[in-house]
């Protein structure tokens, strides 16, 4: 007993170093992450517009979400944008990431500069010159698509006057970012797989299909997932490209969970709903994510034996 | 070809394909290596052309901005549109706001990250390690949206509001930035060598100074270079937190040069070449430590 008890603070002072070099980050986290995310939670619970008093409310926002059609709106939104910019983006990325992973190839970092540059501009710009490329009278894009294909005689494309469009417009504005910078993780990746295993493949003839199937993709499952989770939140989240672009219009059509969550706190001031829709949602992801990761899990177990 | 074949196809010539089945084999391959060209040619230059819209845009009129067919090259061009922006705009103000703020951001979420992740890394016995690394980890999937409006409010109780500090300091920590010094520190920063130092006598930070942040350089020019993005390009924060226009960073003077019904088409693409050319030039200058810092350090679980 005796010999026990100063035993953790004896240790805790022989590792103090760990502790001080992580204290700062933990200090400013602290205040920035966890205090905001506990005061959040609180403030779910309360009705407040940020200047008058608190009121309790109890339970009475989370009932509110289930009416909330915007709110369901946003969700489904945010739903379909990241169904239409999700498999593209991916597919084209792990496209690029193979072939400039090729050892032959030469102006590499050419063309991985031209991949990459867009996810270093800064949305606010960038957001602009896509207004002016997908303008529907005036845009460079529909300009583009009638002259390639005039055997389809196309009418101007309203890419974001329409409802349907301009969620079509988002999506190839978030590919065009995004993408450069998947292909990089997944060059990462791709570097880190052994060149033995495809030596061996080739000697027991396997096909370059057959290698992608059997020793890239199972290999490379663990960069997917971190990308995949991504962009997940990337599409829940997603503010900037919204906010300048079509300012989630016309109407509410690209209205994705972000722009919701920024209009009612910062446009309508209803600080406690804001808090409790972004907590539920949270959760949800969260909870999502650790079933993903621990599928997942199982999956690259299963594939390794 | 390897140096085995090469031997094999010496010493048995008879095994050896005929001289035009070798052809065609050559012609096919460089076939398919110019359709790889072609097609990686057509993606870059469709992947660029935003940017160089955004570039020749800069230096076109209203007019010619939205003439059909488009204007591929400007004639004449003209620079009113930097002229309108710097005589509309405190531009060059911006600009150092834009400096001092991504400046201190990228200093302090280095340093920070890369000491936390190095403890993490290398400091294995030390009691609850562990649980805090899981709990950092945690942290990466709750999402700004949750805490933006009690970070709001804390910025306003330590009146902090319309300051550099509301935007250098609630996005110096990152449980990112941590994970990927940690990934690095651990594949690269070989223990003997903080060993050695330590037995010569080192202190614990000296070594950490001295030792690990040399080594772990390409993983701190990668995680540098990720935080400069996103604060050089941060829109939503500091359209939170500022209010005057002394305060105002590059891309929300672009931002709010964006008028109720009319756009100024030719400031705004002559501000974003502006706001927009420092970082593609930084990116093209540290290309290669970029690519190398991610690559080395990466998501190889």
């Amino acid at each position: 007993m005796t010999t026990e008890t100063p035993k953790p603070s004896l240790s805790l002072w022989r590792h103090r170093h760990f502790y001080l070099f992580i204290a700062p980050f933990f200090l400013i986290f602290a205040v920035f992450g966890l205090y905001p995310l506990l005061f959040s939670l609180y403030l779910s619970f309360v009705k407040w517009d940020g200047l008058t008093q608190i009121h309790w409310a109890g339970l009475s926002n989370f009932q509110k979400m289930a009416h909330d059609d915007q709110l369901w709106t946003a969700l489904s939104n945010t739903v379909v944008i990241g169904l239409l910019y999700v498999p593209p983006m991916m597919i084209l990325a792990f496209v690029f990431a193979q072939l400039l992973n090729a050892p032959w190839l030469k102006f590499k970092s050419l063309y991985r500069a031209a991949f990459f540059i867009p996810c270093v501009t800064p949305m606010a710009v960038i957001a602009f010159v896509f207004q002016l490329i997908f303008s529907s009278e005036h845009g460079v894009l529909n300009y583009a698509l009638q002259h390639l294909f005039p055997f389809l005689h196309l009418t101007p494309i309203p890419w974001l006057e329409s409802e349907g469009w301009s969620k079509a417009a988002i999506a190839i504005l978030v590919v065009w970012r995004w993408t450069g910078y998947n292909m990089v993780l997944m060059l990462a990746g791709l570097q880190g797989i052994p060149g033995d295993y495809y030596e061996a493949a080739e000697l027991d003839g396997a096909s370059k299909i057959q290698q992608m199937i059997h020793i890239t993709l199972p290999l490379l499952k663990p960069t997917l997932a971190f990308c995949g989770l991504l962009s997940l939140l990337g599409t829940l989240y997603m503010f900037d490209e919204i906010f300048v672009m079509t300012n989630g219009g016309p109407g509410s059509s690209s209205t994705n969970f972000g722009m919701y969550l920024f209009q009612i706190s910062f446009d309508d001031f209803r600080l406690g709903y804001a808090s409790c829709v972004a907590y539920s949602v949270a959760l949800i992801v969260v909870l999502a994510t650790m079933l993903m990761n621990r599928m997942n899990r199982k999956n690259v177990e299963a594939g390794l034996r | 070809m390897t140096p085995t074949q090469t031997q094999q196809s010496a010493t048995a010539p008879a095994r050896t394909q005929p001289k035009a089945a070798v052809s065609t084999r050559k012609w096919r391959q460089n076939l398919e290596r110019g359709a790889i060209y072609a097609v990686l040619t057509i993606f870059a230059l469709i992947f660029i052309f935003p940017f160089y819209w955004l570039v020749i845009s800069a230096f076109k009129t209203q007019g010619q901005m939205f003439a059909m067919p488009p204007q591929w090259i400007p004639q004449p061009g003209t620079l009113q549109n930097f002229v309108d922006l710097f005589h509309k705009t405190n531009l060059p103000r911006a600009f150092v706001n834009s400096v001092i703020v991504s400046g201190a951001n990228v200093f302090f979420s280095v340093f920070l990250c890369s000491l936390a992740g190095y403890a993490f890394a290398k400091y294995p016995l030390a009691p609850g390690r562990d649980r805090l690394y899981n709990f950092v980890l945690g942290t990466m999937l709750i999402p700004g949206a949750v805490t933006l409006i009690p970070s709001y409010m804390i910025l306003v109780r330590l009146h902090w509001i319309d300051s550099y500090a509301a935007l250098i300091i609630p996005g110096i920590v990152g449980a990112f930035g941590i994970f990927w010094m940690r990934q690095y520190m651990i594949a690269n920063v070989p223990d003997d060598l903080i060993n050695a130092a330590r037995i010569d006598g080192c202190s614990e930070f000296g070594i950490y100074w001295r030792i690990v942040v040399p080594v772990a350089r390409p993983a701190l020019a990668a995680l540098g270079i990720m935080q400069l993005i996103g604060s050089w390009n941060n829109l939503m924060w500091a359209f939170i937190v500022l209010r005057t226009k002394a305060m105002y960073t590059l891309p929300l003077v672009i931002y709010l040069l964006n008028g109720e019904n009319t756009q100024p088409y030719g400031m705004l693409m002559a501000g974003g070449l502006l706001t927009t050319l420092p970082l593609v030039l930084a990116f093209l200058f540290f290309q290669k430590q970029f690519i190398a810092g991610i690559t080395s350090g990466a998501v190889k679980q």
